[in-house]
């Protein structure tokens, strides 16, 4: 479920992460609220658990293996906010230093797997366990549907992203920029495996993690419950400002157009029913050695000008070719050889 | 290399490669405990890579690690906006290049960026290229089928065909996401761990975030190894084959384990903190030293990037 880069457009991915500033900045001061001290070693740590957890292999029916993202587990047992800091962490680990889950899209797989799936499965849960012993069988069986949900919900954000590319990016002729497969084809497909495999894995998991906690340390489950980050006055202040946002989003992800300011002198006139007096006289006056990329008096025909385009290119690529090679001099004389 | 060691103990040995699975008289597949040791060694190994290439002098070795993770970021947005397969192609030729100067083994290296990244996204794109599954002009006609037809809720067109549109925006995807894994990795081979993870302050990451990022970074390796050596003491003690059901009862036992140990340690590594004067705000030694080279290096990469996406612009319309 790690999005690459590359398969989202990078306006998709700008949108994602704007949606996720907010989250994050709520998460922080909710858990540092309730743990105070105790926060960043308790974060740091459910981190590296989930981390670690990920690198699972689970065996299946079939006799293969599949793996789990045990989001779900550690929503239960510390809360979803604290969840949410902690998988944010752990996938900012494996997308920097292992290039697992692009870095661009990461606003994108933390909205999916940081904050779907933990507070999904963690209110899940709360439904079905509700204020049960930390023994009763109410327990495993919230953790099962609660991983089985979350997960399916996080592969339904993926496929809404990857299904959403088609329809708002494609080039003149038709062809696909990123992800190609449409709506309907995206979400049937990501469906499919994740309700037939991933969410059942995921919520057997949970389920049996949870039963051996009853069993060894029943103590561990009633942590989160003690502890709560749920109460208090700005969680409906946070929920209506997320709402508007996610409200808001569709509009940034259909905005067509031009890039801001990057107008020609002739939107700016339809824009503003003017040409700023500077603009066009900069406009007149600044003739660019190559325009567009053409030779003066080259320009006559189709292939002599892309013959042109072929060889500005060509130079173009060699020089920076040349300019890198330098720099790997200059460091060379800079540095001092330590092999 | 000439040693006194006998031969037996220089040969190099995969571990559980014997006996496993043997029972029955099947063939050799590995288990789920083999996997899950095999994936998390990968992790050390890569780690220990990491650090011996950055410490290696090459070019992106010595640039300023806040620089470095600005202009990879700059670099993948590049890659994100190109459009058109042959600025995509100059992109990664010079990254290739990059990596070049930079000193990172290249065999190895295409081998983590060309082999895993876009055959993946090969497989998962292919299907795209057929009409059937997304409509375009034909470029290389397969079957025909002289008529319409109906499958359920689709229509099959009259031809099954490979499509222009569907190769070009295949094309597309796969260079795209082998650009921006390569940047990727590349940033991560060159730089040291620990100072990639400071750098994040440039990219106004929050302090407590990155002593977090640097925390959880040192405890991954604690926990891998006590996760191993959980599946390497159950492995050994395991005579007999298992069944699924039990080997799930298994996973998730270590799973709760790993995490009962990590919640006391949590309590453990607080309590150490609190003791040393730790009052909620982490404090950290970062001295970088932004030289003449790093500002350089800086424009150049703007440049490089404003002359692709330009090329890009014009190729494209």
């Amino acid at each position: 479920m790690h999005i690459p880069d590359g398969y989202l457009s990078p306006q998709t991915c700008a949108v994602m992460g704007a949606v996720m500033l907010p989250v994050w900045a709520a998460a922080a001061k909710k858990v540092n609220n309730v743990q105070k001290t105790k926060y960043a070693p308790l974060m740091a740590i459910g981190a590296a658990f989930t981390f670690v957890i990920m690198m699972f292999n689970i065996p299946v029916p079939d006799g293969t293996t599949a793996h789990a993202v045990g989001g779900g587990l550690l929503a239960i047992v510390l809360g979803p906010w604290a969840a949410c800091i902690s998988i944010t962490i752990a996938l900012a680990v494996q997308a920097l230093l292992f290039g697992d889950g692009g870095i661009l899209a990461f606003g994108a797989n933390t909205f999916n797997m940081a904050l779907l799936l933990p507070f999904s499965a963690y209110y899940t849960y709360r439904l079905i366990a509700g204020n049960s012993e930390a023994a009763s069988s109410r327990r495993w069986l919230g953790g099962l549907a609660g991983g089985y949900i979350g997960v399916n919900l996080a592969a339904l954000a993926a496929a809404v992203e990857f299904g959403l590319q088609p329809v708002l990016f494609h080039a003149a002729d038709g062809a696909a920029l990123y992800c190609p497969y449409p709506l309907s084809m995206a979400v049937p497909a990501m469906a499919l495996a994740h309700l037939s495999i991933a969410g059942p894995v995921e919520g057997v998991i949970t389920a049996l993690a949870i039963r051996y906690l009853q069993e060894r340390n029943a103590g561990i489950l009633s942590v989160e419950a003690s502890s709560s980050p749920l109460e208090g006055h700005s969680y409906k202040k946070l929920m209506r400002g997320l709402g508007m946002l996610i409200l808001l989003s569709p509009l940034g992800l259909l905005a067509k157009g031009t890039a801001w300011g990057e107008w020609a002198a002739g939107e700016i006139e339809a824009k503003m029913g003017f040409i700023p007096g500077g603009m066009s006289s900069l406009a007149e006056r600044w003739q660019a050695p190559l325009p567009d990329y053409g030779l003066p008096g080259f320009e006559h025909n189709l292939l002599q000008s892309s013959t042109v385009y072929i060889v500005s290119a060509i130079i173009g690529l060699g020089i920076i070719f040349a300019i890198t090679y330098i720099f790997s001099l200059v460091q060379k004389k800079t540095t001092p050889d330590k092999t | 290399m000439s040693t006194d060691l006998p031969e037996w103990l220089l040969a190099r040995q995969e571990p559980f490669q014997h006996g496993d699975g043997i029972a029955g008289g099947k063939s050799i597949r590995r288990g789920f405990v083999e996997k899950s040791v095999d994936s998390m060694s990968l992790v050390f190994r890569e780690s220990f890579f990491a650090e011996r290439l950055a410490s290696r002098p090459g070019l992106l070795q010595g640039i300023d690690p806040r620089v470095k993770v600005l202009t990879t970021i700059l670099l993948i947005i590049v890659a994100g906006l190109a459009r058109h397969p042959t600025t995509l192609l100059a992109l990664n030729l010079w990254i290739l290049w990059v990596a070049k100067v930079s000193r990172v083994p290249l065999p190895m290296y295409l081998k983590r960026v060309w082999l895993a990244a876009p055959l993946f996204t090969g497989i998962i794109v292919f299907p795209s290229i057929f009409n059937v599954v997304y409509p375009g002009d034909p470029l290389l006609i397969l079957i025909n089928f002289s008529r319409h037809f109906r499958l359920g809720p689709w229509t099959v067109p009259e031809t099954l065909a490979v499509t222009y549109q569907g190769v070009w925006g295949a094309l597309v995807l796969i260079l795209r996401v082998g650009a921006s894994v390569s940047l990727a990795v590349l940033l991560a081979l060159t730089t040291r761990w620990q100072v990639l993870l400071k750098a994040l302050n440039m990219v106004f990451v929050p302090q407590v975030f990155i002593v977090m990022l640097e925390m959880s970074c040192r405890y991954i390796y604690l926990f891998l190894q006590t996760t191993s050596e959980m599946f390497v003491a159950r492995r050994s003690r395991t005579v007999s084959r298992t069944s699924t059901q039990e080997q799930r009862c298994f996973v998730s036992g270590s799973i709760g384990a790993l995490w009962n140990k990590a919640y006391i340690l949590s309590g453990e590594i607080h309590a150490a903190m609190v003791s040393r004067g730790y009052t909620g705000t982490p404090k950290t030694l970062v001295s970088f030293q932004i030289s003449r080279l790093d500002w350089l290096w800086s424009l150049f990469v703007l440049a490089v990037s404003l002359f692709f996406l330009g090329g890009d612009r014009i190729v494209a319309w």
